[in-house]
């Protein structure tokens, strides 16, 4: 189990306020702005830039950036790695 | 005061005490204890999912007890939305905050949307897809009262239902700043919303009329403006059959309660004893006029009078 996902997901499961939802809940390659995946908006997306910093210390300035990183679990994972590496 | 009076055809709270969807609350209730809890109804009844997860928890209160008087009122949309709040949506100001401390970037959106006093009247207002006045006061203490007036002049000038509450939240650091707030603390630090629907005119659902509403902030007070309130309505204190008091009981009358042992502190406690007192006149025969007399801040005088209504 990837651990750095599984944080992720209850990461946004707080910040969001999902209350419905659990880990197990989240597919690793869900789309996370699509009426099948997660169904997120784009106040949810300003959410994500905050936890992304909150969290993990990254900041994320380049629009273009978040619209790949943001759109599942496994983009976001390979986001924040790539960020920490650099 | 010779304007007619209004009437109060719908109410609801959510408080620490059984009072949502709960009428005849008021003959069972018991001091409320520190250890306390708020007891919610489930929102998703009154909310949908989607617009659920963003509200906070004042939020979800005020706008679950909005549309339960919306119901009871059997009214389609109210001409106005009036809210009081003495410290608005605390929750969401310490989270907005403390991420303004920790997070150099952007901030929460959302805690900043709903840090806003009038973030309440707001939602309610989306909520019931109502494009009416909408309007929050914000005036420590006395934040209900002014609602009520603001409230009550709106139905002078034609409007026929107004929606009026108020809603206060606790939050942990309350108790650790509780002498800043300077209120007269006899009770545990709540939470609570309550929200009314005020008429123009008798309605089936009518509940009990409401006489009049004095405010005086800022300045000492006494027993005089009580007394000059009482007059201006054609009363004397031995009149009162009950007197809701947050400080010094009111000389005179026979009965008189203490209703922040009922509903605990917070800034607009009084709007909980005037749920109190419909429940009360809508359910004993016996009590024909009731005063709430808040003064939770030595500086601060609220005076609101019902009646019931005759059969």
């Amino acid at each position: 189990m990837d651990s750095l996902k599984e944080d992720l997901k209850k990461q946004i499961i707080e910040q969001l306020n999902l209350e419905d939802l659990t880990v197990a809940d989240i597919a690793d390659d869900a789309l996370l702005f699509n009426d099948q995946g997660l169904g997120l908006d784009s106040i949810d997306a300003l959410e994500l830039i905050v936890l992304l910093e909150k969290y993990h210390g990254i900041q994320l300035t380049n629009p273009e950036e978040g619209k790949e990183a943001f759109k599942s679990i496994d983009t976001m994972a390979a986001y924040i790695r790539k960020r920490k590496e650099a | 005061m010779n304007k007619p009076a209004l009437y109060l055809s719908a109410a609801s709270s959510i408080s620490h005490q059984p009072t949502f969807g709960n009428p005849g609350f008021s003959a069972a209730l018991r001091p409320v204890e520190a250890s306390s809890a708020l007891i919610s109804p489930d929102y998703k009844a009154y909310i949908e999912a989607g617009l659920l997860r963003r509200m906070s928890k004042l939020l979800r209160m005020s706008v679950a007890c909005a549309k339960d008087c919306i119901e009871q009122a059997g009214i389609g949309q109210p001409d106005a939305i009036v809210v009081g709040t003495g410290l608005g949506c605390l929750q969401d100001t310490e989270k907005f905050l403390n991420t303004s401390l920790t997070v150099e970037g952007l901030l929460p959106p959302t805690s900043f949307i709903q840090s806003t006093h009038n973030t309440m009247a707001g939602q309610i207002s989306l909520s019931l897809g109502n494009h009416g006045y909408n309007m929050t006061h914000t005036q420590n203490t006395l934040s209900f009262e002014y609602a009520l007036l603001d409230a009550a002049m709106l139905l002078r000038e034609g409007d026929r239902n107004v929606l009026v509450g108020a809603a206060d939240e606790h939050i942990d650091i309350l108790e650790n700043i509780a002498v800043q707030l300077g209120f007269e603390i006899n009770a545990p630090l709540t939470s609570a919303t309550s929200f009314f629907v005020l008429s123009a005119e008798k309605q089936g659902s009518a509940k009990a009329a409401l006489a009049d509403v004095y405010t005086s902030g800022g300045t000492a007070y006494g027993q005089e403006d009580i007394d000059a309130f009482l007059d201006r309505n054609g009363l004397r204190a031995g009149d009162i059959d009950l007197a809701l008091c947050a400080g010094a009981p009111v000389p005179g009358v026979t009965r008189n309660l203490d209703y922040l042992s009922l509903a605990g502190t917070y800034p607009t406690a009084s709007a909980f004893a005037l749920h109190y007192a419909v429940d009360l006149l809508g359910t004993s025969g016996e009590i024909k006029n009731v005063l709430i007399c808040n003064g939770l801040r030595k500086s601060n005088l609220g005076l609101t009078l019902l009646k019931a209504i005759e059969a």
